[in-house]
């Protein structure tokens, strides 16, 4: 989805990616880039949270018109859970 | 002596994960020594807004799979399903809400039960943006680009494809979601 992101800037259409994972999206290089610290699979928000999901939308729109550069990314204020991060820890995990 | 440090809380956990490591690692440890090698690049185009949001079409991008009853569990629930993979890009109405599922996008399944649509494609929270005048209006259908690992399809066939659909629908900024 970077890649397309990259075409479309590079073409003359203003874009703001909407994602989760950081590593990959920063590596690859994209114009904008709105980052939510979630569990891959949600990068709109959490289910069913629609205030978060609207959020998120506006953090999107405010990007397209604030990134004055490149590469700009902007990670937004939501925690997936705030009593437990431990999602990241069993994230993909294949015991031993 | 107890440091400032020491007493504030650890936030350290806060730090994002690596999906890049971490997808390595995982399969690594199921005897795959070929790690998928994701595109990089040192430098980025950049194209500034021609005009306000509030005047401008935006055009809406996905990698989620139009539901097809006959392509096997796409529920909330289930397990990688690669047959649900669509394999060249599709548009649709953005006026409804399409039912759309990520199935056949690789993720982890126990971190997740995402039984909304929202989660993954903010298309009825679009169109509130447009009904409130923050955006000017939305593109009359959406794009899907597929996830196929091939970084020269991406680039060389799949994106131009969705310039040329956006270059005929006028589109003037576009909302790309990478599930």
């Amino acid at each position: 989805m970077s890649l397309a992101a990259r075409h479309l800037e590079a073409n003359g259409i203003p874009t703001v990616l909407v994602g989760c994972a950081r590593d990959i999206v920063e590596q690859c290089g994209v114009p904008r880039f709105v980052f939510n610290d979630f569990p891959l699979g949600n990068p709109c928000g959490k289910p069913h949270d629609d205030e978060i999901q609207r959020g998120i939308v506006e953090h999107a729109l405010s990007l397209l018109e604030s990134a004055g550069a490149p590469r700009t990314t902007l990670q937004t204020p939501y925690i997936w859970n705030d009593d437990d991060e431990s999602w990241r820890a069993r994230y993909s995990h294949i015991s031993d | 002596m107890t440091t400032e440090f020491e007493t504030t809380p650890d936030t350290s956990k806060r730090v994002y994960l690596s999906y890049i490591d971490r997808t390595r690692k995982h399969y690594l440890k199921q005897g795959f020594n070929n790690p998928y090698r994701w595109a990089h690049h040192s430098d980025s185009p950049f194209t500034a807004l021609s005009k306000p949001l509030s005047e401008s079409r935006l055009g809406l991008v996905t990698t989620a799979a139009e539901f097809d009853p006959t392509l096997g569990d796409q529920g909330p629930g289930a397990a990688y399903n690669n047959d649900a993979k669509f394999d060249r890009v599709y548009t649709r109405p953005s006026d409804t809400l399409p039912d759309l599922r990520i199935s056949h996008i690789g993720y982890d399944r126990q971190n997740a039960q995402i039984d909304d649509l929202g989660a993954y494609f903010p298309l009825a929270r679009l169109q509130e943006s447009v009904a409130a005048g923050r955006i000017g209006e939305l593109a009359s259908r959406f794009y899907a680009v597929p996830t196929l690992r091939s970084q020269r399809l991406t680039s060389e066939r799949d994106a131009p494809e969705i310039l040329e659909l956006m270059r005929e629908d006028e589109v003037d900024v576009a909302l790309l979601v990478a599930v």
